[in-house]
């Protein structure tokens, strides 16, 4: 189990003395993803949410806030040993062009991570051969015709199977996927959804799913935990579907409401809901971050910061102090 | 409305474009047929390697070498085959009479100059003589798509956010007052509500400047919400075409079925999307005899492992599939609805 408490980022931008600003990616996060479970982070891009995948993974370092990975807090111990915790948390990149060396055969690039395990463990040769086949087949592919090749012999799919094959090498708790999809064709990427999918049910591994597209994170399960993050704060957090159906915060009614409707298969929502603004990152920091875009925005929003929490009979936590359910997601035609 | 007087109509004949490659001569696109209406807006959809973008730059005869047009037309109202212009007269038509809006037009910009000296260069380059009238006519297209039309001139493109550099794209291949428009990946790489702002802008601009619009994009979703006809390409071949409700609601062709199936859905049961078998074929694995999706069908047949599907009008549709109509009179001739 690895949870966060409230914590915080802030990246500072040196310009010319007098340009130097501060952008605050994180405003205090605070999650929970179980064993074998399965959470998305979804927001705009700047919304923060690639960056909490990186602290998760521990490639970046927090500000402030607490990482627990089973129990041990990350902070209690030194760097070089956080190392063994952040080995069994595997980060999956948008691109499986550039996340594999060009010039090592598939054999090669999943040698080298089963090398390091072999030696700590003291096991064989043999095992590594063994277990480079379990897992290339682990993520559907047939080791026969894989190994020998090089990267540009496969199509993006393949690639990132293979990214998430040689993520397994190390028996990761964790697949934190950012944006795992978005460059896969999509008549394939329901594919590497249902891989993520099966992976959790068949070895318990927990997967964080980061992406801009609420419709990809239903596809990792549907007792996954959604949380929306905006500008650096979560918004909205509860189960995937139970957010879809009856969304209550505005941001993430206008999220769900940008989705293309598939017209001919769907008709619209009944209530859709457009930012009054684009999004400015410069934008003042009282009250609630989203005010200056809610179209439902009262004089409260603007001087008082809404917390994230239950209330008002809604089953998933919210941070508005006008939550209301809206009709904002497409519906399958009437036939 | 429509403004179909000055929106000019496009019919591409028999168009194949072949690229040089170390196996010898490779068909990107192979006898493609397609006509846009004029005012209509006409989104192709394909996956990596279906030969979209090459299909789209072979409407400014702009295929890159080791790429040529080997056969087929491209006729433009007010304008003639384009596949047979060359030099200037090529050049003075794109722009003028074909804007072209770049994938990853965020990145199109020059980043050592502001958007208004961009502007200017582009009015010089086609003897534009009142460039004080193409600044005002740029400002207002800037402003009409939300933004602050001075501003934006002024600015280098570091200094905008991704929707705001599509815009200018956008601007910049409206702004000579072409009436046939190419977006190529128009949405790509912005985020949904971005998206979704960009994709109401391209049908509020379409509608009252009074274009001919043709959109690329692999995603389903952004055709199903600018375009009036949606053509379907794999392997080099348009699949299938017709109305865009008609063919999202009930596609004819196995793969336009299969794609439709593998998108992610936010309502409806997970288990009913299924991903395609199999994977997109490339310039190299494209079959050349027989149907190019055969190998990923569900309901291939013998014949199609020899011949390769005509494209046959099916009442609103034309589908390029020996399993779709097979008990209807097969009619050779290609009509566009």
């Amino acid at each position: 189990m690895i949870t966060g408490q409230a914590i915080t980022k802030t990246f500072k931008q040196r310009g010319n003395v007098l340009d130097s600003r501060e952008v605050r990616a994180l405003r205090g996060v605070d999650f929970v993803i179980p064993k074998g479970g399965a959470a998305s982070f979804i927001g705009e891009s700047g919304c923060g949410k690639t960056t909490l995948g990186r602290i998760i993974a521990g490639l970046e370092s927090h500000d402030t806030g607490e990482i627990t990975i089973d129990g041990t807090a990350m902070s209690s111990l030194r760097p070089r040993d956080r190392q063994p915790y952040f080995r069994r948390i595997q980060l999956i990149h948008q691109d499986p062009y550039s996340a594999l060396n060009p010039t090592r055969t598939i054999h090669q690039t999943l040698n080298a991570p089963l090398a390091l395990r072999a030696k700590q463990t003291g096991r064989s040769r043999g095992w590594m051969d063994e277990r480079a086949q379990e897992v290339l087949s682990l993520v559907g592919l047939d080791a026969g015709s894989v190994l020998g090749r090089y990267p540009h012999q496969l199509s993006g799919g393949m690639r990132q199977r293979v990214v998430i094959a040689r993520a397994l090498t190390v028996d990761p708790e964790m697949l934190v996927a950012d944006e795992a999809v978005s460059m896969i064709d999509v008549s394939l990427r329901l594919g590497i959804l249902a891989l993520l999918k099966d992976l959790r049910e068949r070895l318990g591994v927990s997967v964080l799913f980061i992406t801009h597209d609420v419709a990809t994170a239903r596809y990792i399960g549907d007792d996954g935990e959604l949380y929306v993050i905006y500008r650096g704060q979560v918004v909205e957090r509860g189960p995937v579907d139970t957010i879809i159906s009856g969304p209550v915060h505005p941001y993430t009614q206008s999220l769900l409401s940008a989705i293309p409707v598939l017209h001919g298969l769907e008709e619209p929502g009944a209530q859709p809901v457009v930012p009054t603004e684009a999004l400015d990152e410069s934008h003042h920091d009282e009250g609630c971050l989203f005010a200056r875009r809610c179209p439902f925005r009262t004089g409260k929003c603007e001087s008082e910061v809404p917390v994230l929490g239950l209330g008002e009979g809604i089953p998933q936590e919210h941070a508005c102090f006008h939550p209301e359910r809206r009709a904002v997601v497409a519906q399958p035609a009437g036939r | 409305m429509t403004n179909a007087s000055t929106a000019p109509g496009v019919r591409i004949g028999d168009l194949t474009v072949v690229y040089k490659t170390q196996a010898g001569e490779l068909p990107a696109v192979s006898g493609v047929s397609l006509e846009l209406a004029p005012g209509s807006i006409t989104g192709v959809v394909g996956e990596s390697g279906s030969g979209k973008s090459t299909l789209a730059l072979s409407l400014l005869n702009a295929v890159q070498s080791p790429g040529r047009i080997s056969g087929g037309s491209v006729e433009i109202d007010g304008l003639g085959d384009v596949v047979g212009l060359r030099g200037e007269s090529l050049r003075k038509a794109r722009g003028r009479h074909i804007g072209y809006v770049f994938q990853a037009a965020q990145n199109s910009l020059n980043p050592l100059k502001t958007v208004g000296k961009q502007l200017l260069d582009l009015g010089r380059s086609h003897g534009v003589d009142d460039l004080r009238g193409l600044v005002r006519e740029a400002k207002e297209l800037l402003g009409r798509m939300g933004l602050d039309g001075a501003r934006v001139l002024d600015s280098h493109q570091h200094e905008l956010s991704g929707g705001m550099r599509q815009r200018v794209g956008i601007m910049l291949a409206l702004v000579l007052n072409a009436h046939l428009v190419v977006l190529d990946e128009p949405t790509t790489a912005l985020d949904m509500i971005t998206q979704a702002t960009i994709l109401r802008i391209i049908r509020e601009v379409h509608e009252e400047r009074g274009l001919t619009t043709l959109v690329i994009t692999h995603d389903i979703g952004v055709v199903a919400e600018v375009a009036d006809r949606l053509a379907v390409m794999y392997g080099g071949r348009i699949v299938e075409q017709g109305p865009t409700g008609a063919v999202l609601g009930a596609p004819s062709h196995p793969y336009t079925k299969g794609l439709i199936k593998a998108i992610p859905r936010l309502v409806g049961s997970l288990d009913e999307a299924r991903a395609l078998p199999g994977r997109p074929p490339t310039l190299a694995t494209v079959p050349t005899t027989g149907c190019v999706f055969r190998e990923r069908c569900a309901e291939r047949m013998d014949v199609c492992d020899s011949d390769d599907p005509p494209a046959l009008a099916h009442g609103d549709r034309i589908v390029a599939c020996h399993a779709v109509g097979t008990s209807e009179p097969a009619q050779l001739q290609e009509e566009v609805a």
